[in-house]
């Protein structure tokens, strides 16, 4: 269960703006470079991807550097295999034919990297997914920490049967909204396996959960949907790993700062699915998805104010 | 034989060995109280010259000193007062109630503390601070609010998470583990705002005293210490009342006898009014948006009769975080104690507490009925408590007695209503019952020597009927799953626990003016407090412990040397060592989702604890310059399987090094000035060391998975005030109201004191195709100096 934290913060920064923040810049500890394998697959009939780098200190702000050389599979339970590309940056591609998309909801798979003499493995289903029925727009007048706004909600239900886990992706005029506060993850219809919420409409902070958080360059906040913008809604589903994955991560890079940093986790490393070999360490994650999709474009003059 | 005569006759029979043969003996006994407003002095010395040695009065005010018959010269005496001597022959049983007079016009003029004048060195007790309000009001505080929580700080072995948390840690004990008593009552969550205030309006509270080690047997279910807070007796003589105004709160407390000497009340009551403000210059508080919090505090005492007295106190409190009408979150505490002090004979002393004490919180999101989220969660506690005070004579005073808590924990009432859908997500109440038997003699054997030896014998039952669960056993660090799901009827005992808890305390006098003394303690603990979070909230909830959750545990031994100098004993002094070895000590597995589940028992790890230490104390009591220092070094850390790859790490509040000082200097005029300042070593945390990219996202990733590998910078801040009273005449003619301007500064020098530090990818929404910038960022809670003024009086 995690709080609807975005106007919870504010409110708490608003009241208590005595505390304040200063970039520092420590000396970390050295570590080795470890093969990262990034493999998330979906059954979009578009090129699919798995980057291979290698982990970097962590204030090296270069782009990280490929993995070349390796030899990159993911097989299904009925033998099928797929082969990805060395690109030769650290891109692996997979394009499926006209009309083709990757996997079937319900089968297993299995990732294989065979790199430097050494077998990396992964395990991951596609699960099934719900319909995104429609999106919905209204009109909030200003308050004190929007200016007058269109939010966005999607309207989807979640399918009956408790245990389905989802990753709502969100694009703004064709761009994913990819800030860490805007990871947007459930379990059935609510936030967490201990929720248990199965077979409803998502509840609202993950309906609303679509809206950009931006700011100008005064800092005041502004409304995240303007005329003319369009806004395209995608569930992904996600096997349990993945599901703890991704709120594992949000934890580690969705940080509170400020006054927050009072209710801040301890830092710990996300888990990975990656199987390495005896005495070898990988980081990444495997995951194949299904996916749905709807989109809208906002006109306000169809908005009631 | 009925009740009354039961008690006294099997004590009698059980302590027989104890009683000494001899010519006939009497017993004098009475309360000692303030002659200017009726209030009980707590650990007042009975001094019989004679004997060289004497009897100090109990929680209540009370004493009992039993001699053969003779003539004595005997002092009755509390610092701050005028020493009262009284010649009596004794040839029978003497009741001696006595008023002392203050010395000076004005209590709060004396700053020192409220002790017998060497207590310190000559009690059995150590490892404990007392600290009277007046000294805690004279501490420059945060925003000028006096603050009971705040002030402990400044004593040795106590430290916090941080500037703003909640709660404090002692000796190398989490927040949890303190129990903090409001008279007799326990407090779950002691502070407003989150952290920033403490919840016992200091114009109720009479004193502190807080217990680190050498923990006595009356007290249980608690590993690392005791605060015990006794608040304040209504003015029994006439009608007083005090208050202020200050930056956060205004208070008000009113005080006033029922009926002269025998009862009395005091009403106090705090609120904040940042909103009232806001609500003029602004409109963001339009729409029902609320942010307030407030407490009511109320005692009435009454007197019946020389043999019995009865008590009622409660405390009411609450926060209230309201974004609009339908949104917020409030949370607050609620006790109530009634008190009968019955006197079965001269030298039986007895109290018999009832409590109740609350705590909830409630939370409720959403846009309108159709659409809406409300969670509420709490914990009930029921207590009954008989305690006996046994003054056999003036070697022994045996104190026993039982603690029977029935414990009622609700972790969530919660409904999610979508789109008209309702679900409700709740999780079953759980039910406990915890009692504890005990009994202790303090036994001076000679003038050298004292021991205080107790036993407590606790029990705890989990209870149905709630759902309890079988877990399996995965690799250490992960989330355990259920595998068998068990039901159980109403108060069907789940799970029951019971300890034995010895308690030993030793004294040796080594001169008038000096000691050494020891001690040994065991505690159980048998209620726990979740939090994964840096410092604890609001939102933290209790558990029990369960067929899954075993009681935590603690051994402490500690040794001191205690010494005063200077004349009248103007300085005090002491150093303790301590180590203590803790077990069942709870963490967290990384991602554990600690509200609203029903399998939390599944995301919680346990393990071993150790802490060790030294800690050094100086206290000046006499001259315009008053004050104290105190130093602790220390180590605390944890040894739990699935964390920092199964070795031991040191706890978020380790502190190497802790330095206070409080200082007071009184002019002759109207002016009195303090300051403290604060020296704490740089409290450990967890870094990276690299990082990697998932999906478009910058990960931290620390190779060596390790907990609290680095330390942040030390903290250091200085405050200070300045107290102005008001002028005594006017006019030629005394003034009978008093009052008094504080002005204070909070972080004089405006030190960015870090609390955290946190890694990050930059604001900036990140570029497809282009590098995530990684950054560090340094938090300070309070990084600016903060200047305030109250206003305060008395009438």
């Amino acid at each position: 269960m995690k709080l609807i934290p975005i106007k919870i913060l504010l409110f708490i920064l608003t009241v208590t703006i005595i505390s304040c923040e200063d970039r520092i810049y420590p000396t970390l500890k050295d570590a080795n470079p470890t093969i990262v394998i990034d493999a998330w697959i979906n059954n979009k009939p578009v090129e699919q991807v798995i980057q291979i780098t290698e982990s970097r200190p962590y204030f090296d702000n270069n782009l990280a550097v490929g993995v070349i050389g390796a030899l990159v599979t993911i097989t299904d339970n009925n033998g099928i295999t797929y082969s990805f590309n060395d690109t030769g940056n650290g891109s692996y591609k997979w394009t499926p034919g006209v009309g083709e998309s990757f996997g079937e909801i319900g089968n297993d798979y299995t990732l294989e990297v065979d790199y430097d003499g050494k077998l990396y493995q992964a395990f991951s289903s596609m699960n099934r997914v719900p319909v995104v029925d429609s999106i919905s727009f209204r009109f909030e007048e200003k308050d004190f920490v929007f200016p007058d706004s269109y939010f966005a909600e999607f309207w989807s239900r979640d399918l009956v049967g408790s245990g389905d886990t989802y990753w709502i992706k969100t694009y703004k005029n064709g761009n994913y909204l990819n800030k860490p506060a805007e990871i947007n993850i459930a379990f059935d219809a609510g936030f967490s396996e201990g929720g248990n919420i199965d077979g409803l409409i998502f509840i609202p902070p993950i309906r609303d959960a679509i809206n950009p958080i931006d700011e100008d360059n005064n800092d005041n906040f502004l409304s995240p949907y303007s005329d003319g913008d369009s806004i395209y809604v995608e569930i992904h589903s996600i096997p349990k790993d993945a599901f703890l994955f991704l709120n594992e991560m949000a934890l580690q890079i969705d940080r509170p700062g400020g006054f927050g940093e009072l209710f801040a986790t301890p830092l710990s490393n996300v888990p990975t699915n990656i199987i390495a070999p005896a005495d070898e360490e990988a980081l990444g994650f495997f995951t194949v998805s299904a996916v749905n999709g709807n989109g809208r474009k906002l006109d306000i003059r169809e908005i009631p104010k | 034989m009925n009740l009354h005569n039961l008690i006294p006759f099997l004590l009698s029979i059980a302590l027989f060995p104890l009683q000494i043969q001899g010519q006939d003996k009497h017993t004098i006994n009475g309360y000692i109280r303030d002659a200017s407003n009726g209030e009980s002095l707590i650990g007042a010395t009975i001094y019989v010259q004679e004997l060289e040695s004497g009897a100090v009065t109990n929680f209540y005010g009370f004493y009992s000193i039993t001699l053969e018959e003779g003539i004595y010269h005997i002092e009755f005496r509390y610092l701050g007062y005028n020493t009262e001597s009284k010649t009596i022959e004794l040839n029978n049983n003497e009741r001696i109630d006595i008023e002392l007079i203050t010395e000076g016009q004005q209590l709060d003029e004396i700053i020192v503390l409220g002790e017998p004048e060497d207590d310190n060195v000559s009690s059995v007790q150590m490892s404990s601070n007392k600290l009277d309000i007046q000294s805690i009001q004279k501490l420059p505080s945060f925003l000028g609010e006096v603050d009971v929580l705040k002030s402990i700080q400044t004593l040795p072995g106590v430290s916090a998470v941080g500037e703003g948390t909640t709660g404090f840690n002692v000796r190398g004990g989490s927040v949890g583990q303190n129990l903090v008593l409001l008279d007799e009552a326990p407090v779950y969550n002691s502070s407003h705002l989150l952290g920033f205030f403490s919840v016992f309006n200091p114009d109720a509270v009479k004193d502190i005293q807080l217990i680190k080690g050498g923990i006595p047997a009356r007290y249980g279910g608690r590993i690392a210490s005791i605060l015990d807070i006794r608040m304040k007796e209504g003015n029994s003589k006439e009608f007083s009342g005090q208050g202020g105004v200050g930056s956060i709160f205004s208070r008000l407390a009113l005080e006033a006898p029922f009926k002269k000497d025998k009862a009395s009340f005091i009403i106090a009551g705090r609120r904040s009014y940042a909103d009232i403000f806001a609500k003029v210059f602004t409109d963001v508080l339009a729409d029902g948006a609320a942010l307030n919090f407030y407490d009511l505090t109320l005692k009435t005492n009454y007197n019946i009769d020389p043999k019995n007295r009865v008590f009622l106190s409660g405390y009411f409190g609450r926060d209230n975080f309201k974004f609009d009408a339908q949104q917020g979150f409030n949370w607050g505490n609620t006790t109530s104690t009634l008190r009968w002090n019955h006197l079965f004979n001269d030298r039986l002393f007895s109290n018999f507490t009832l409590f109740y004490s609350n705590y909830d919180y409630e939370l409720a999101f959403g846009e309108d009925d159709l659409d809406k989220f409300t969670w509420n969660s709490e914990i009930n506690t029921f207590n009954f408590k008989p305690e006996f005070n046994y003054f056999i004579n003036p070697q022994n005073e045996v104190t026993f007695g039982a603690d029977i808590l029935f414990f009622n924990f609700e972790p969530a009432n919660a409904v999610g209503v979508s789109n008209g859908e309702v679900r409700d997500i709740s999780i079953d109440e759980k039910n406990a019952l915890e009692t504890g038997f005990y009994l202790s003699n303090d036994q001076k054997i000679n003038n050298k020597i004292s021991l205080q030896y107790g036993l407590r014998w606790s029990n705890f039952e989990f209870l149905g009927d709630s759902k309890y669960y079988e877990f399996d056993n995965p690799e250490p660090g992960t989330r355990r799953s259920v595998i068998n799901t068990m039901e159980s009827e109403n108060f069907e005992v789940i799970q029951n626990y019971s300890n034995l808890e010895p308690r030993f305390a030793f004294k040796y006098q080594l001169t008038s003016n000096s000691s050494l003394k020891t001690s040994y303690n065991r505690t159980v603990q048998y209620i726990h407090l979740i939090s994964n979070t840096t410092a604890s909230n609001p939102l933290d909830i209790w558990i029990p412990s369960t067929n899954n959750v075993k009681p935590q545990m603690g051994h402490q031994v500690a040794l001191g040397y205690f010494k005063n100098f200077g004349s009248e004993n103007a300085y005090e002094s002491s150093v303790e060592a301590y180590y203590r070895k803790t077990y069942n000590q709870i963490d967290y597995i990384d991602g554990a989702d600690i509200l609203i589940n029903e399998f939390i028992e599944g995301d919680l790890l346990a393990g071993q604890g150790r802490a060790y230490g030294l800690e050094f104390y100086l206290k000046k009591n006499e001259g315009p310059l008053t004050g104290w220092l105190s130093y602790t070094i220390a180590r605390t850390e944890l040894q739990i399987d699935g964390i920092n790859n199964g070795n031991w790490y040191p706890t978020r509040y380790d502190q190497a090094h802790n330095m206070k000082i409080a200082s007071f200097y009184e002019t002759p005029g109207r002016w009195s000035f303090s300051a403290n300042f604060s020296f704490i070593s740089g409290t450990p945390a967890t870094f990276p060391t690299s990082r990697f990219e998932i999906q478009g996202y910058a990960i931290p990733y620390n190779q060596e998975n390790s907990r609290n590998n680095l330390r942040i910078d030390s903290f250091h801040r200085l405050d200070i005030s300045a107290t102005l009273k008001g002028k005594q005449f006017r006019k030629d003619k005394k003034r009978k109201n008093e009052d008094y301007w504080i002005f204070s500064i909070y972080n004089v020098y405006g030190r960015r004191n870090p609390f955290s530090i946190y890694f990050s990818q930059a604001d900036q929404r990140p570029f497809p195709g282009k590098v995530i910038e990684t950054r560090a960022t340094r938090v300070s809670i309070i990084g600016t100096l903060l200047p305030s003024i109250s206003y305060n009086f008395k009438f």
